[in-house]
């Protein structure tokens, strides 16, 4: 099986290791994993911004490299496939090339736990990760694509993982994209009661599935002086396999 | 800014709204007594959903009749009408705020009103009812028990189902000392029995009584209030004449369709099966020798939302039975508090509703006072889709649409228009992901970014940015190379 | 003025609906089924029940024992004035005798607001009850006065088990041709200072319910 892979222009400028252990994780489960190298960013910060036209414009782009080939395409991130699957076909007129290409890489565009779980059927992939872990519940990945066992499953699964609950883990953790930055002290306040309740949790690692969340919520403990670790889920289905 | 916060719901706000600046300064018992506040309300609204066999369903059949109602709302309202007069009671008619002002006053002057009793009405809220008519040298009491202690304290309402819920009870008790010229007490069930002395007095002597609607049944005439304190039965009972100011998407097409929405409100709101008083008011009452008003007026407000009826992409906010769980589960709401919002209505339907009513122009701020996480589209009784009115919203700040001008200069629009065309050219795009890492060493500490200079310290002032390591592509070339053999 | 707001609303609304005057309505309304009743027996316990939980009073009593039970509620809630509704199961009852007896002044019913804001017990009956939320539903006329059930500090509403309704929209069925119907769950409340639960606001701060063992 081969798939398309969307790296994201977050992932790709703050989390490159992420992005080489997806790789090797696909490669391990049996997909060999396509690069468009033509791919920049999905238009999400525009079009949440109100910059609808110039957000349609990246669409367009995206559809462009994307459509390229028939496969599927597989992302480290909630928010942008969220952006695909639900904004995309809405952006373009019914009956136009734009709207039928968007609708149908709508069709088949995946985050990484979802296509693990529904389109590989796999929930133990070997992992070996022995910490205290807990699990903040990114919002696009939730409420946005119905994404809520899924990151749960394969934690579970994952060899001397002990999964504990964190308060409000489906709250959101501030980030919001251009939200940080428009409304800083508010963010400032929502990314305390994460850090806050991520301290409760007693867990040595929380993990998300989204790049804006993780280099919020890092950036979050860090201040903070705290040890635990933010990590992405694909770092932890990573762990203890011998990836090569 | 509470004072001006009550100035301005009195008049027709003509300075932006600045939810930005006020965000930055809330004071410190806000968030507290709001966390905790809204927290049992939610705690007590899960409760009470997990009794219900099907809570999704009604919620589906609460939205489709607020859709079907709005989508049909000139044949409601003309039924509603005519069956308030066959009831004996009167229609009134307001364009807007001013226009529903005028006609309250008018029915005052009418009947040589002196004192009036209010409950709890967020559409008198909207067009600053008590203003006009303490100009006009008329006593109103609020008489919801939160309304009427930030009325003696001079301020308006934090949230729109517990208007005082940012209090703590030494600054009630200290507001009672003062009005009253006792030493009040602490305990809040001696503030209540203080407040329902000082209120009955007021009910049995007020000649006009005002309230709001939850609902106007089309089919019957029917006004419903509900209270848990029992003024809304006050008002519209004791005074002779009783006015009902409410929207005119208040209406409901019959009695059945009105069970679903009973059935939604009160649970969502704050977790109570029903509420303890619900009331059916149809016309005045039948016959001297029964209780309640003479006479009996309903005025119908558009004051703009047949604007929002008109526009598919906003219509939806019209769904809204303000139950306030939108506020109770939104991060930011909690945090910041409902002065922010600069409007008598708050949390994410103000964001929503404050600026297609007012306009984008005065309140530009608030569709993006949101992280956009969906949590209020999640417990919204009848599915209002707020987060993708939030979207439309911005676009028309940024962009414009067919019913306002975008906000946002043109310089900012043409920059933006230049920042995605860099984003959208991949070589400019790999180029910049090749040199950023090279920029950013005079910042980089220890793999972070702790300090950039504007505007990038809007991040850094509250955490650090990761450093820049694009990589990818390199590493996926060289891995290319490996794998198809560059290799002996 | 008015009409002409009036013609500016409705054609407003008209306008933004892209609707004609006289077009009918575009679709058919969602019907959800309603609750079914149990056993006569459990909807009695459960409306007790119900009632208990939210603060208020309620039991099962045969007609031979409403005289002790009146003379109870005179003395732990130490009532001097009281005003009551007209109606025939109550006046069959012969509450105002009793109560009259008791010591306590009877006011008539539709005596000045004052006087019966000075009540300490008003006495009504129930026309619904609806046990899953522990509601009682009162209509309004000369013989049902509002005020009976709202402005003395305690309530006491007598009901036969014929009142019964299994939900509201059973209770609407019927109530809609009235002029008032009004639904009370318990006696008044608010949190709205510090979310502390305080009874008895502006409406009675105690409710009682009686449930004849018999219809009369």
């Amino acid at each position: 099986m081969k798939a398309q892979l969307f790296i994201t222009c977050l992932a790709e400028q703050f989390f490159p290791g992420v992005l080489e252990k997806m790789v090797a994780l696909l490669e391990k489960l049996g997909v060999e994993p396509v690069f468009p190298t033509e791919q920049t960013c999905c238009g999400q910060p525009l079009y949440n911004s109100g910059f609808q036209e110039q957000a349609r414009q990246l669409a367009i782009k995206w559809l462009d490299t994307f459509s390229q080939s028939d496969l599927p395409v597989v992302s480290p991130s909630g928010s942008c496939v969220d952006m695909v699957r639900h904004h995309y076909p809405a952006l373009f007129p019914p009956g136009t090339s734009e709207h039928s290409r968007a609708v149908d890489l709508a069709g088949r565009t995946y985050e990484f736990s979802e296509f693990l779980v529904h389109q590989l059927g796999q929930i133990d992939v070997g992992a070996v990760f022995p910490h205290r872990v807990t699990y903040h519940a990114s919002c696009h990945l939730l409420r946005g694509l119905g994404v809520r066992q899924e990151p749960l499953q394969l934690l579970q699964a994952v060899h001397g993982l002990e999964l504990l609950p964190l308060d409000g883990t489906e709250t959101c953790c501030g980030f919001g994209g251009v939200f940080s930055v428009v409304y800083p002290e508010v963010s400032r306040a929502m990314l305390q009661d994460k850090v806050n309740h991520i301290l409760e949790s007693g867990a040595e690692a929380v993990v998300a599935s989204d790049a804006g969340c993780l280099m919020n919520i890092a950036g979050g403990l860090h201040r903070v002086g705290s040890p635990v670790r933010a990590m992405h889920l694909i770092e932890v289905l990573a762990s203890g396999i011998n990836l090569d | 800014m509470q004072k001006s916060q009550l100035q301005s719901s009195q008049k027709k706000i003509s300075q932006p709204i600045e939810f930005g600046a006020y965000s930055e300064h809330v004071p410190g018992q806000i968030p507290s007594a709001l966390k905790y506040a809204t927290g049992r309300f939610m705690e007590q609204r899960a409760a009470s959903l997990d009794e219900l066999p099907d809570w999704e369903a009604l919620r589906q059949a609460g939205s489709a009749i607020r859709l079907h109602t709005l989508e049909n709302l000139d044949f409601y309202l003309e039924k509603l009408e005519q069956q308030v007069i066959a009831a004996g009671g009167q229609v009134h008619w307001a364009k807007d705020a001013a226009d529903a002002c005028e006609i309250v006053l008018e029915l005052a002057r009418q009947h040589a009103v002196k004192r009036a009793v209010k409950v709890k009405s967020m559409a008198t809220e909207e067009i600053g009812l008590n203003h006009a008519l303490q100009e006009a040298g008329i006593e109103v009491v609020e008489t919801d028990l939160g309304e009427y202690i930030i009325q003696l304290m001079g301020t308006g309402p934090s949230h729109i189902v517990a208007p005082a819920v940012h209090l703590k009870k030494e600054q009630i008790a200290e507001v009672f000392s003062q009005e009253f010229g006792i030493e009040a007490p602490t305990d809040p069930v001696q503030l209540t029995a203080i407040a329902r002395q000082a209120l009955r007095e007021k009910f049995l002597a007020a000649d006009l009584g005002i309230s709001g609607a939850n609902f106007l049944v089309a089919e019957t005439g029917t006004l419903v209030i509900v209270t848990n304190e029992g003024n809304g039965r006050m008002c519209t009972t004791l005074p002779d004449v009783h006015v009902a100011v409410a929207g005119i998407d208040k209406v409901v097409p019959d009695w059945e369709s009105l069970s679903v929405l009973l059935k939604l409100l009160p649970r969502s709101g704050a977790g109570q099966k029903i509420t303890v008083y619900t009331s059916f008011i149809t016309g005045p009452r039948r016959a001297k020798d029964e209780h309640g008003p003479s006479e009996f007026h309903l005025v119908l407000l558009d004051n703009g939302r047949s604007r929002i009826l008109q526009d598919p992409g906003g219509r939806e906010t019209l769904k809204c039975i303000r139950c306030g769980s939108c506020l109770n589960i939104c991060p930011v709401y909690r945090n910041v508090g409902g002065y922010a919002y600069g409007w008598f209505i708050s949390g994410p339907i103000g964001a929503i509703f404050t600026p297609q009513i007012l306009g984008v122009q005065q309140a530009s701020e608030l569709p993006f006072a949101s992280s956009l996480c969906g949590a209020c589209d999640e417990v919204c009784p009848v599915k209002v889709p707020i987060t993708k009115i939030l979207l439309h919203l911005r676009r028309r700040v940024v962009e414009g649409d067919g019913y306002e001008l975008a906000v946002v200069a043109p310089p900012l629009r043409a920059a933006a228009a230049l920042g995605r065309q860099a984003l959208g050219t991949a070589w400019l795009y790999r180029l910049g992901g090749r040199l950023l890492p090279w920029l950013q060493i005079p910042w980089l500490r220890a793999g972070w970014l702790s300090k950039l200079p504007p505007p990038l310290n809007r991040w850094t002032k509250v955490r650090p940015l990761p450093a820049f390591q694009a990589r990818f592509r390199k590493w996926w070339k060289r891995r290319q190379q490996v794998s198809t053999g560059d290799q002996p | 003025m008015s009409e002409k707001s009036r013609s500016a609303v409705l054609d407003a609304v008209r306008g933004a609906l892209q609707r004609q005057p006289g077009d009918s309505l575009a679709e058919r309304l969602p019907v959800l089924s309603s609750r079914q009743a149990a056993s006569q027996a459990q909807e009695l316990q459960l409306l007790i029940d119900e009632i208990q939980k939210l603060s208020g009073h309620a039991q099962m009593i045969s007609s031979s024992q409403v005289a002790a039970a009146l003379a109870g509620l005179v003395r732990t809630y130490q009532v001097k004035q009281a005003v009551l509704w007209d109606t025939p199961l109550l006046q069959q009852l012969g509450l105002a005798a009793r109560l009259t007896d008791l010591g306590v002044r009877v006011v008539p019913a539709h005596s000045d607001k004052q006087m019966l804001s000075e009540c300490d017990l008003g006495i009504t009956e129930a026309d619904f009850a609806l046990p899953e939320t522990g509601t009682l539903g009162l209509l309004s006329n000369a013989e049902r006065p509002r005020l009976v059930s709202l402005l003395p500090r305690l309530h006491l509403a007598i009901m036969r088990p014929a009142a019964l309704r299994a939900d509201l929209h059973q209770v609407f069925a019927e109530a809609r041709t009235h002029a008032y119907l009004i639904l009370i769950s318990g006696p008044s409340r608010t949190s709205d200072i510090e979310m502390t639960p305080t009874l008895g606001v502006h409406g009675p701060r105690d409710v009682h319910v009686w449930v004849l063992e018999t219809d009369l």
